[in-house]
Protein backbone atom coordinates (compact mmCIF):
# COMPACT_ATOMS: atom_id res chain seq x y z
CA UNK A 1 0.00 0.00 0.00
CA UNK A 2 2.50 1.94 0.83
CA UNK A 3 4.98 3.90 -1.81
CA UNK A 4 7.96 5.88 -0.22
CA UNK A 5 10.33 7.44 -2.04
CA UNK A 6 13.13 7.97 -0.39
CA UNK A 7 14.40 11.54 -0.83
CA UNK A 8 18.06 11.21 -3.14
CA UNK A 9 20.44 13.57 -1.70
CA UNK A 10 24.10 13.08 -1.88
CA UNK A 11 24.58 14.44 2.05
CA UNK A 12 24.59 12.15 5.11
CA UNK A 13 21.41 11.58 5.75
CA UNK A 14 20.97 12.43 9.95
CA UNK A 15 19.25 10.08 12.23
CA UNK A 16 15.32 10.82 11.73
CA UNK A 17 13.75 12.66 14.61
CA UNK A 18 10.60 11.67 13.79
CA UNK A 19 9.68 7.95 11.81
CA UNK A 20 5.82 7.17 11.02
CA UNK A 21 5.82 3.15 11.21
CA UNK A 22 2.52 2.22 9.01
CA UNK A 23 0.19 4.59 11.11
CA UNK A 24 -3.40 4.06 10.57
CA UNK A 25 -6.39 6.26 11.50
CA UNK A 26 -10.06 5.13 11.28
CA UNK A 27 -13.07 7.10 12.62
CA UNK A 28 -16.25 5.30 13.35
CA UNK A 29 -19.02 7.80 11.36
CA UNK A 30 -22.84 7.04 11.58
CA UNK A 31 -21.66 3.55 12.73
CA UNK A 32 -19.60 3.06 9.75
CA UNK A 33 -15.69 2.69 10.35
CA UNK A 34 -14.51 5.19 7.61
CA UNK A 35 -10.76 4.45 6.70
CA UNK A 36 -8.56 7.92 6.26
CA UNK A 37 -5.59 6.71 5.84
CA UNK A 38 -3.99 2.84 6.30
CA UNK A 39 -0.16 2.24 6.06
CA UNK A 40 1.84 5.35 6.01
CA UNK A 41 5.47 5.39 6.68
CA UNK A 42 8.07 8.19 6.70
CA UNK A 43 10.94 9.24 8.25
CA UNK A 44 11.58 12.87 8.92
CA UNK A 45 15.13 14.20 9.30
CA UNK A 46 16.10 16.38 11.83
CA UNK A 47 16.03 20.20 11.16
CA UNK A 48 13.78 19.68 7.70
CA UNK A 49 11.07 21.74 7.08
CA UNK A 50 8.70 19.06 5.55
CA UNK A 51 5.19 20.08 4.38
CA UNK A 52 2.51 17.63 3.77
CA UNK A 53 0.27 18.63 0.72
CA UNK A 54 -2.51 17.07 -0.46
CA UNK A 55 -6.46 18.09 -1.16
CA UNK A 56 -8.61 19.25 1.76
CA UNK A 57 -9.96 16.03 3.63
CA UNK A 58 -7.05 14.05 2.30
CA UNK A 59 -6.33 13.32 5.74
CA UNK A 60 -2.92 15.45 6.40
CA UNK A 61 -4.30 17.49 9.79
CA UNK A 62 -5.05 13.92 11.24
CA UNK A 63 -1.83 12.50 10.25
CA UNK A 64 -0.04 15.60 12.49
CA UNK A 65 -2.22 15.26 14.93
CA UNK A 66 -1.05 11.55 15.25
CA UNK A 67 2.32 12.84 14.83
CA UNK A 68 1.62 15.13 17.80
CA UNK A 69 0.51 12.23 20.30
CA UNK A 70 -2.68 14.88 20.09
CA UNK A 71 -4.81 11.86 18.77
CA UNK A 72 -3.76 8.03 19.15
CA UNK A 73 -3.23 5.94 15.43
CA UNK A 74 -5.70 3.15 15.11
CA UNK A 75 -2.47 1.25 14.28
CA UNK A 76 1.17 1.33 13.73
CA UNK A 77 3.45 3.62 15.69
CA UNK A 78 4.91 6.95 15.72
CA UNK A 79 8.55 7.15 16.99
CA UNK A 80 9.91 10.74 18.38
CA UNK A 81 13.76 10.59 18.99
CA UNK A 82 13.46 6.99 18.86
CA UNK A 83 10.84 6.86 21.27
CA UNK A 84 7.12 5.94 20.99
CA UNK A 85 5.00 8.74 21.18
CA UNK A 86 2.03 7.93 23.59
CA UNK A 87 0.68 10.77 24.14
CA UNK A 88 1.67 15.43 23.62
CA UNK A 89 5.54 14.97 23.91
CA UNK A 90 7.69 17.40 25.22
CA UNK A 91 9.85 18.90 22.70
CA UNK A 92 7.04 19.16 20.09
CA UNK A 93 4.19 21.33 19.59
CA UNK A 94 1.43 21.51 17.52
CA UNK A 95 0.44 24.87 16.27
CA UNK A 96 -3.58 25.01 15.26
CA UNK A 97 -4.87 26.00 12.06
CA UNK A 98 -7.48 27.75 14.40
CA UNK A 99 -5.66 30.24 15.78
CA UNK A 100 -8.49 32.24 17.11
CA UNK A 101 -9.61 29.79 19.15
CA UNK A 102 -5.56 29.02 20.44
CA UNK A 103 -5.04 32.23 21.80
CA UNK A 104 -6.12 32.85 24.90
CA UNK A 105 -8.12 35.64 25.07
CA UNK A 106 -7.89 36.17 28.51
CA UNK A 107 -3.97 36.14 28.68
CA UNK A 108 -1.94 39.49 26.96
CA UNK A 109 0.15 39.32 24.30
CA UNK A 110 3.21 38.87 26.45
CA UNK A 111 1.64 36.30 29.11
CA UNK A 112 0.12 34.28 25.94
CA UNK A 113 3.86 33.77 24.91
CA UNK A 114 4.40 33.18 28.51
CA UNK A 115 2.23 30.68 28.58
CA UNK A 116 4.58 28.38 26.71
CA UNK A 117 6.99 28.23 28.97
CA UNK A 118 5.37 25.71 30.85
CA UNK A 119 6.53 23.46 28.10
CA UNK A 120 10.21 24.34 29.18
CA UNK A 121 13.14 22.13 29.70
CA UNK A 122 14.28 24.02 32.05
CA UNK A 123 12.84 25.41 35.34
CA UNK A 124 14.04 29.13 34.73
CA UNK A 125 13.82 32.01 37.26
CA UNK A 126 11.73 34.98 37.11
CA UNK A 127 14.08 37.14 35.33
CA UNK A 128 15.27 34.76 32.86
CA UNK A 129 11.22 33.92 31.87
CA UNK A 130 10.78 37.71 31.26
CA UNK A 131 13.95 37.91 29.56
CA UNK A 132 12.80 34.90 27.27
CA UNK A 133 9.40 36.72 26.92
CA UNK A 134 10.52 39.99 25.39
CA UNK A 135 13.16 38.05 23.24
CA UNK A 136 10.47 36.16 21.35
CA UNK A 137 8.20 39.28 21.43
CA UNK A 138 10.84 40.88 19.57
CA UNK A 139 11.71 37.88 17.13
CA UNK A 140 7.97 37.94 15.99
CA UNK A 141 8.20 41.74 16.10
CA UNK A 142 5.66 42.51 18.55
CA UNK A 143 7.18 45.04 20.72
CA UNK A 144 5.13 47.40 22.03
CA UNK A 145 1.93 45.25 22.28
CA UNK A 146 2.80 43.63 25.13
CA UNK A 147 0.01 44.08 27.11
CA UNK A 148 -2.75 44.16 24.15
CA UNK A 149 -5.44 41.14 24.54
CA UNK A 150 -5.98 39.45 21.21
CA UNK A 151 -9.20 40.80 20.64
CA UNK A 152 -7.33 43.92 20.44
CA UNK A 153 -5.35 42.68 17.63
CA UNK A 154 -5.65 41.47 13.88
CA UNK A 155 -5.26 38.27 12.87
CA UNK A 156 -1.54 38.43 11.79
CA UNK A 157 -0.72 39.38 14.86
CA UNK A 158 -2.37 36.89 16.74
CA UNK A 159 -1.07 34.06 14.47
CA UNK A 160 2.54 35.74 15.46
CA UNK A 161 2.04 35.51 19.20
CA UNK A 162 0.72 31.84 18.62
CA UNK A 163 3.95 31.20 16.80
CA UNK A 164 6.42 32.98 19.58
CA UNK A 165 4.15 30.80 22.06
CA UNK A 166 5.01 27.93 20.57
CA UNK A 167 8.49 28.52 19.88
CA UNK A 168 9.76 29.82 23.42
CA UNK A 169 9.97 26.58 25.06
CA UNK A 170 12.51 25.83 22.24
CA UNK A 171 10.58 22.36 20.85
CA UNK A 172 12.88 20.26 19.12
CA UNK A 173 9.33 20.05 16.57
CA UNK A 174 6.96 22.54 15.93
CA UNK A 175 3.75 20.71 13.85
CA UNK A 176 2.01 23.42 12.18
CA UNK A 177 -1.41 22.95 10.44
CA UNK A 178 -2.12 25.06 7.86
CA UNK A 179 -1.23 28.37 10.01
CA UNK A 180 -1.62 30.73 7.42
CA UNK A 181 -4.68 29.87 5.68
CA UNK A 182 -6.79 32.37 7.47
CA UNK A 183 -4.60 35.39 6.75
CA UNK A 184 -4.57 37.92 4.04
CA UNK A 185 -2.42 37.00 1.44
CA UNK A 186 0.03 39.72 2.52
CA UNK A 187 0.09 39.12 5.79
CA UNK A 188 0.45 35.42 4.91
CA UNK A 189 3.96 36.41 2.63
CA UNK A 190 5.06 38.29 5.84
CA UNK A 191 4.54 35.38 8.10
CA UNK A 192 6.08 32.66 5.14
CA UNK A 193 9.17 34.90 5.61
CA UNK A 194 9.28 35.09 9.55
CA UNK A 195 9.06 31.87 9.53
CA UNK A 196 11.42 30.63 7.59
CA UNK A 197 13.61 33.37 9.33
CA UNK A 198 13.11 31.87 12.80
CA UNK A 199 13.72 27.97 11.60
CA UNK A 200 17.03 29.14 9.87
CA UNK A 201 17.98 30.90 13.37
CA UNK A 202 17.51 28.23 15.87
CA UNK A 203 17.47 24.94 15.46
CA UNK A 204 14.14 23.49 14.92
CA UNK A 205 12.12 20.46 12.91
CA UNK A 206 9.27 21.83 11.35
CA UNK A 207 6.23 19.80 9.90
CA UNK A 208 3.93 22.31 7.86
CA UNK A 209 0.67 20.92 6.39
CA UNK A 210 -0.99 23.04 3.33
CA UNK A 211 -3.03 22.40 0.75
CA UNK A 212 -1.60 25.38 -1.26
CA UNK A 213 1.57 23.68 -3.17
CA UNK A 214 3.24 26.96 -3.92
CA UNK A 215 3.33 27.98 -0.01
CA UNK A 216 5.12 24.02 0.15
CA UNK A 217 7.57 24.58 -2.36
CA UNK A 218 8.62 28.39 -1.41
CA UNK A 219 9.11 27.00 2.16
CA UNK A 220 9.72 23.52 2.58
CA UNK A 221 13.03 21.64 2.12
CA UNK A 222 10.74 18.58 1.20
CA UNK A 223 7.73 18.23 -0.13
CA UNK A 224 5.39 15.00 0.64
CA UNK A 225 1.78 14.59 -1.17
CA UNK A 226 -0.91 13.06 0.08
CA UNK A 227 -3.61 11.07 -2.29
CA UNK A 228 -7.28 11.45 -1.29
CA UNK A 229 -8.40 9.01 1.10
CA UNK A 230 -8.05 6.72 2.01
CA UNK A 231 -4.96 8.19 1.68
CA UNK A 232 -1.08 7.12 0.95
CA UNK A 233 1.98 8.99 0.37
CA UNK A 234 1.66 9.94 -3.56
CA UNK A 235 4.78 11.96 -3.99
CA UNK A 236 8.02 12.46 -2.06
CA UNK A 237 9.77 15.44 -3.18
CA UNK A 238 13.19 17.29 -2.45
CA UNK A 239 12.61 20.86 -2.98
CA UNK A 240 16.09 22.41 -4.38
CA UNK A 241 15.86 26.18 -3.91
CA UNK A 242 19.00 27.55 -2.09
CA UNK A 243 18.03 29.27 1.47
CA UNK A 244 17.49 32.08 2.45
CA UNK A 245 14.27 31.89 0.73
CA UNK A 246 13.18 35.49 -0.47
CA UNK A 247 9.62 36.24 -1.79
CA UNK A 248 10.26 38.47 -4.32
CA UNK A 249 13.65 36.67 -5.94
CA UNK A 250 12.50 33.03 -4.95
CA UNK A 251 9.19 33.66 -6.32
CA UNK A 252 10.86 34.92 -9.65
CA UNK A 253 13.40 31.79 -9.92
CA UNK A 254 12.42 29.58 -12.88
CA UNK A 255 13.36 26.62 -10.57
CA UNK A 256 10.95 27.64 -8.59
CA UNK A 257 8.13 27.51 -11.07
CA UNK A 258 9.06 24.35 -12.33
CA UNK A 259 8.76 22.36 -8.94
CA UNK A 260 5.44 23.90 -8.37
CA UNK A 261 4.18 23.13 -11.79
CA UNK A 262 5.62 19.53 -11.49
CA UNK A 263 4.10 19.09 -8.11
CA UNK A 264 0.73 20.72 -8.96
CA UNK A 265 0.10 18.82 -11.68
CA UNK A 266 1.00 15.39 -10.16
CA UNK A 267 -1.49 16.32 -7.43
CA UNK A 268 -3.47 17.50 -9.90
CA UNK A 269 -3.63 14.67 -12.33
CA UNK A 270 -3.89 11.96 -8.96
CA UNK A 271 -7.06 13.87 -8.12
CA UNK A 272 -8.46 13.85 -11.29
CA UNK A 273 -7.82 10.24 -11.59
CA UNK A 274 -9.17 9.15 -8.79
CA UNK A 275 -12.84 8.62 -9.81
CA UNK A 276 -14.68 11.74 -7.94
CA UNK A 277 -16.57 10.80 -4.98
CA UNK A 278 -16.15 7.53 -4.97
CA UNK A 279 -13.90 7.25 -1.04
CA UNK A 280 -15.94 9.12 1.21
CA UNK A 281 -13.57 11.86 2.44
CA UNK A 282 -13.70 13.26 5.82
CA UNK A 283 -12.71 16.30 7.12
CA UNK A 284 -10.16 15.82 9.76
CA UNK B 1 -24.06 57.02 31.52
CA UNK B 2 -24.89 59.49 29.18
CA UNK B 3 -27.72 57.76 26.98
CA UNK B 4 -29.78 56.63 30.58
CA UNK B 5 -31.23 59.96 31.37
CA UNK B 6 -34.33 59.26 29.52
CA UNK B 7 -34.76 55.82 31.58
CA UNK B 8 -34.00 58.08 34.95
CA UNK B 9 -36.47 60.67 33.51
CA UNK B 10 -39.42 58.33 33.17
CA UNK B 11 -38.75 57.17 37.39
CA UNK B 12 -38.80 61.01 38.28
CA UNK B 13 -42.23 61.49 35.70
CA UNK B 14 -43.96 58.36 37.20
CA UNK B 15 -43.28 59.43 41.02
CA UNK B 16 -44.40 62.81 40.71
CA UNK B 17 -47.00 61.11 38.88
CA UNK B 18 -47.76 59.78 42.20
CA UNK B 19 -47.28 62.49 44.14
CA UNK B 20 -49.87 64.26 42.13
CA UNK B 21 -52.68 61.56 41.80
CA UNK B 22 -52.39 61.05 45.63
CA UNK B 23 -52.63 64.58 46.92
CA UNK B 24 -55.75 65.06 44.70
CA UNK B 25 -57.38 61.88 45.68
CA UNK B 26 -57.12 60.31 42.23
CA UNK B 27 -55.31 56.82 44.16
CA UNK B 28 -56.30 56.50 48.11
CA UNK B 29 -53.92 58.48 49.75
CA UNK B 30 -54.16 55.43 52.89
CA UNK B 31 -52.73 52.83 50.43
CA UNK B 32 -50.75 54.93 48.27
CA UNK B 33 -49.54 57.91 50.10
CA UNK B 34 -47.57 60.78 48.85
CA UNK B 35 -44.27 59.81 47.54
CA UNK B 36 -42.86 62.88 49.82
CA UNK B 37 -44.68 61.55 52.85
CA UNK B 38 -42.64 58.01 51.86
CA UNK B 39 -39.53 60.28 51.25
CA UNK B 40 -40.02 61.89 54.31
CA UNK B 41 -40.69 58.44 56.11
CA UNK B 42 -37.63 56.69 54.25
CA UNK B 43 -35.15 59.40 55.39
CA UNK B 44 -36.63 59.35 59.28
CA UNK B 45 -36.26 55.33 59.00
CA UNK B 46 -33.09 55.68 57.51
CA UNK B 47 -31.26 58.62 59.17
CA UNK B 48 -33.53 59.54 62.18
CA UNK B 49 -34.80 56.29 63.67
CA UNK B 50 -32.12 54.29 61.53
CA UNK B 51 -35.18 51.62 62.26
CA UNK B 52 -34.78 50.65 58.22
CA UNK B 53 -31.14 50.60 58.18
CA UNK B 54 -30.91 48.29 61.40
CA UNK B 55 -32.94 45.82 59.37
CA UNK B 56 -30.80 46.39 56.49
CA UNK B 57 -27.79 44.91 57.57
CA UNK B 58 -28.68 41.04 58.72
CA UNK B 59 -30.39 40.99 55.45
CA UNK B 60 -28.00 41.49 53.55
CA UNK B 61 -25.31 39.12 55.63
CA UNK B 62 -27.58 36.66 54.92
CA UNK B 63 -27.69 37.45 50.70
CA UNK B 64 -23.90 37.49 51.41
CA UNK B 65 -23.35 34.30 53.66
CA UNK B 66 -25.71 32.14 51.45
CA UNK B 67 -24.39 33.52 47.95
CA UNK B 68 -20.78 32.97 48.81
CA UNK B 69 -21.41 29.43 50.54
CA UNK B 70 -23.69 28.50 47.22
CA UNK B 71 -20.66 29.68 45.16
CA UNK B 72 -18.08 28.56 46.83
CA UNK B 73 -19.88 24.43 46.17
CA UNK B 74 -21.53 25.22 42.94
CA UNK B 75 -18.40 26.37 41.42
CA UNK B 76 -16.30 23.30 41.78
CA UNK B 77 -19.20 20.88 41.69
CA UNK B 78 -19.93 22.73 37.63
CA UNK B 79 -16.32 22.36 36.91
CA UNK B 80 -16.01 18.92 37.84
CA UNK B 81 -19.84 17.67 36.07
CA UNK B 82 -18.42 19.91 33.16
CA UNK B 83 -15.19 17.69 32.98
CA UNK B 84 -15.79 14.37 34.45
CA UNK B 85 -18.96 12.53 32.51
CA UNK B 86 -19.19 9.60 35.36
CA UNK B 87 -19.77 12.62 37.60
CA UNK B 88 -21.96 14.49 35.44
CA UNK B 89 -24.20 11.39 34.85
CA UNK B 90 -24.16 11.19 38.50
CA UNK B 91 -25.34 14.46 39.60
CA UNK B 92 -27.33 15.88 36.48
CA UNK B 93 -30.70 14.29 37.40
CA UNK B 94 -31.23 14.77 40.86
CA UNK B 95 -30.14 18.53 39.84
CA UNK B 96 -32.49 18.75 36.61
CA UNK B 97 -35.19 17.26 39.40
CA UNK B 98 -34.46 19.80 42.54
CA UNK B 99 -33.95 22.98 40.15
CA UNK B 100 -37.57 23.47 38.98
CA UNK B 101 -39.12 23.08 42.97
CA UNK B 102 -39.38 27.15 43.42
CA UNK B 103 -36.52 27.84 45.99
CA UNK B 104 -39.87 29.18 48.58
CA UNK B 105 -40.98 25.93 48.92
CA UNK B 106 -37.54 24.29 50.62
CA UNK B 107 -38.54 27.18 53.36
CA UNK B 108 -41.47 24.91 55.35
CA UNK B 109 -38.79 21.59 55.72
CA UNK B 110 -35.69 23.74 56.44
CA UNK B 111 -37.84 25.18 59.19
CA UNK B 112 -38.43 21.56 60.52
CA UNK B 113 -34.10 21.35 60.18
CA UNK B 114 -32.91 24.59 61.33
CA UNK B 115 -35.27 26.04 62.76
CA UNK B 116 -36.44 29.56 62.40
CA UNK B 117 -33.15 31.54 62.66
CA UNK B 118 -30.41 32.62 60.44
CA UNK B 119 -29.23 29.13 59.88
CA UNK B 120 -32.52 28.31 58.45
CA UNK B 121 -32.61 31.66 56.11
CA UNK B 122 -28.82 31.15 54.66
CA UNK B 123 -29.56 27.68 53.67
CA UNK B 124 -32.47 28.61 51.89
CA UNK B 125 -30.82 31.49 49.99
CA UNK B 126 -27.82 29.23 49.58
CA UNK B 127 -29.53 26.67 48.05
CA UNK B 128 -31.38 29.09 46.01
CA UNK B 129 -28.18 30.44 44.68
CA UNK B 130 -26.49 27.05 43.70
CA UNK B 131 -28.64 26.33 40.73
CA UNK B 132 -28.30 28.94 38.62
CA UNK B 133 -24.29 28.95 39.29
CA UNK B 134 -23.79 25.31 38.74
CA UNK B 135 -25.77 25.19 35.40
CA UNK B 136 -23.63 28.01 34.11
CA UNK B 137 -20.80 26.31 35.12
CA UNK B 138 -20.72 22.84 34.01
CA UNK B 139 -22.04 24.82 31.04
CA UNK B 140 -19.54 27.14 30.42
CA UNK B 141 -17.04 24.10 31.42
CA UNK B 142 -19.01 21.97 28.45
CA UNK B 143 -18.75 25.15 25.88
CA UNK B 144 -14.75 25.22 26.29
CA UNK B 145 -13.51 25.09 22.79
CA UNK B 146 -11.45 21.38 22.54
CA UNK B 147 -8.88 23.19 20.73
CA UNK B 148 -8.14 25.51 23.86
CA UNK B 149 -7.67 22.13 25.35
CA UNK B 150 -5.64 20.88 23.14
CA UNK B 151 -3.13 23.82 23.27
CA UNK B 152 -2.95 23.31 27.03
CA UNK B 153 -2.00 19.23 26.24
CA UNK B 154 0.58 20.44 23.54
CA UNK B 155 1.98 22.77 25.90
CA UNK B 156 2.23 19.79 28.21
CA UNK B 157 -0.25 21.13 30.67
CA UNK B 158 -1.41 17.90 32.96
CA UNK B 159 -5.63 17.58 33.64
CA UNK B 160 -5.18 19.39 36.90
CA UNK B 161 -3.94 22.94 35.49
CA UNK B 162 -5.72 22.68 32.44
CA UNK B 163 -8.54 22.96 34.87
CA UNK B 164 -7.68 26.15 37.10
CA UNK B 165 -5.56 27.45 33.66
CA UNK B 166 -7.92 27.02 30.84
CA UNK B 167 -11.28 25.28 31.86
CA UNK B 168 -11.81 27.98 34.65
CA UNK B 169 -10.62 30.98 33.03
CA UNK B 170 -12.85 29.88 29.72
CA UNK B 171 -15.80 29.12 30.91
CA UNK B 172 -15.73 32.11 33.50
CA UNK B 173 -17.92 34.61 31.63
CA UNK B 174 -20.82 31.68 32.04
CA UNK B 175 -20.08 31.93 35.85
CA UNK B 176 -20.30 34.72 36.15
CA UNK B 177 -23.46 35.25 34.59
CA UNK B 178 -24.85 32.67 36.71
CA UNK B 179 -23.76 34.38 39.58
CA UNK B 180 -25.25 37.44 38.71
CA UNK B 181 -28.59 35.54 38.33
CA UNK B 182 -28.00 34.46 41.33
CA UNK B 183 -27.60 37.47 43.79
CA UNK B 184 -31.62 38.59 41.98
CA UNK B 185 -32.61 35.31 43.44
CA UNK B 186 -30.88 35.94 46.68
CA UNK B 187 -32.96 39.24 47.22
CA UNK B 188 -35.74 37.74 46.98
CA UNK B 189 -35.50 34.32 48.65
CA UNK B 190 -34.33 36.60 51.48
CA UNK B 191 -37.19 38.42 51.98
CA UNK B 192 -39.46 35.81 51.44
CA UNK B 193 -38.05 34.33 54.18
CA UNK B 194 -37.52 37.05 56.49
CA UNK B 195 -41.95 37.55 55.73
CA UNK B 196 -42.41 33.80 56.88
CA UNK B 197 -40.02 33.72 59.96
CA UNK B 198 -38.10 35.97 62.05
CA UNK B 199 -37.85 39.01 63.42
CA UNK B 200 -35.33 40.91 61.45
CA UNK B 201 -34.20 41.89 57.91
CA UNK B 202 -36.04 44.06 55.54
CA UNK B 203 -38.69 41.55 54.22
CA UNK B 204 -40.07 41.54 57.86
CA UNK B 205 -39.68 45.45 58.61
CA UNK B 206 -41.91 45.51 55.28
CA UNK B 207 -44.36 42.69 56.80
CA UNK B 208 -44.22 44.35 60.17
CA UNK B 209 -45.01 48.11 58.69
CA UNK B 210 -47.91 46.44 56.78
CA UNK B 211 -49.39 45.15 59.97
CA UNK B 212 -48.81 47.98 61.76
CA UNK B 213 -50.21 50.29 59.26
CA UNK B 214 -47.10 52.40 58.55
CA UNK B 215 -48.21 52.61 55.09
CA UNK B 216 -45.53 54.95 54.41
CA UNK B 217 -42.59 53.02 55.74
CA UNK B 218 -43.65 50.06 54.42
CA UNK B 219 -43.69 51.64 51.03
CA UNK B 220 -39.94 53.28 52.27
CA UNK B 221 -39.15 49.81 52.77
CA UNK B 222 -39.51 48.43 49.39
CA UNK B 223 -38.07 51.05 47.46
CA UNK B 224 -35.13 50.27 49.52
CA UNK B 225 -35.51 46.67 48.44
CA UNK B 226 -35.35 48.27 44.62
CA UNK B 227 -32.44 50.25 45.33
CA UNK B 228 -30.34 47.24 47.29
CA UNK B 229 -31.00 45.19 44.10
CA UNK B 230 -30.41 47.88 41.55
CA UNK B 231 -27.01 48.89 43.70
CA UNK B 232 -26.33 44.71 43.78
CA UNK B 233 -26.35 44.20 40.35
CA UNK B 234 -24.18 47.82 39.37
CA UNK B 235 -21.65 46.82 41.73
CA UNK B 236 -21.93 42.71 40.36
CA UNK B 237 -21.21 44.35 36.82
CA UNK B 238 -18.38 46.37 38.02
CA UNK B 239 -16.84 43.08 39.54
CA UNK B 240 -17.44 41.40 36.06
CA UNK B 241 -16.26 44.25 33.90
CA UNK B 242 -13.01 44.08 35.63
CA UNK B 243 -12.63 40.11 35.27
CA UNK B 244 -13.85 40.09 32.09
CA UNK B 245 -12.03 43.53 30.90
CA UNK B 246 -10.26 40.78 27.76
CA UNK B 247 -13.84 40.53 26.17
CA UNK B 248 -13.65 44.20 25.29
CA UNK B 249 -16.27 45.76 24.39
CA UNK B 250 -18.75 42.87 24.80
CA UNK B 251 -19.17 43.31 28.45
CA UNK B 252 -22.22 46.40 29.16
CA UNK B 253 -22.54 48.35 32.49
Amino acid sequence: MTITQEVQTDAPRPAPIIEVRNAAKRFSVNGQSLTVFDGVSCAIPQGAFLSIVGPSGCGKSTLLKLISGLEAPSGGEILFNGAKVTGPAQGMIYVFQQYTKSIFPWRTVIQNIEFGLNSHKKKLSRSARADLCRHYVKLVGLEGYENYFPYQLSGGMQQRVVIARALICEPAVLLMDEPFSAVDALTRAILQELLLKIWQTIPVTILFVTHDVEEAVFLSSRIISLSKSPAKIHEDVAIDLPYPRDQIATRADERFHELRQQLFASIFLQEKGGAPGASPSVKA
Amino acid sequence: MKKRWPGFLLIVVLLLAWEFASANRMIDPITFPRVSVIFAAWMKAVAGTGELTRQLMPSMGRIFAGFSLAALVAVPLGLLMGTIPMVYRLLEPITEFIRPIPSSAYIPVAILFLGIGNEMKIFVIFLACMFPILLNTYGGVRGVDPVLIDTGRTFGLSRVKSLWRIILPAALPNILTGMRISLGIALIVAVVAEMITGNSGIGYFILDMQRIFRVPEMFAGIFTLGLLGFLINFAFLRVEGHFLRWRGASVET
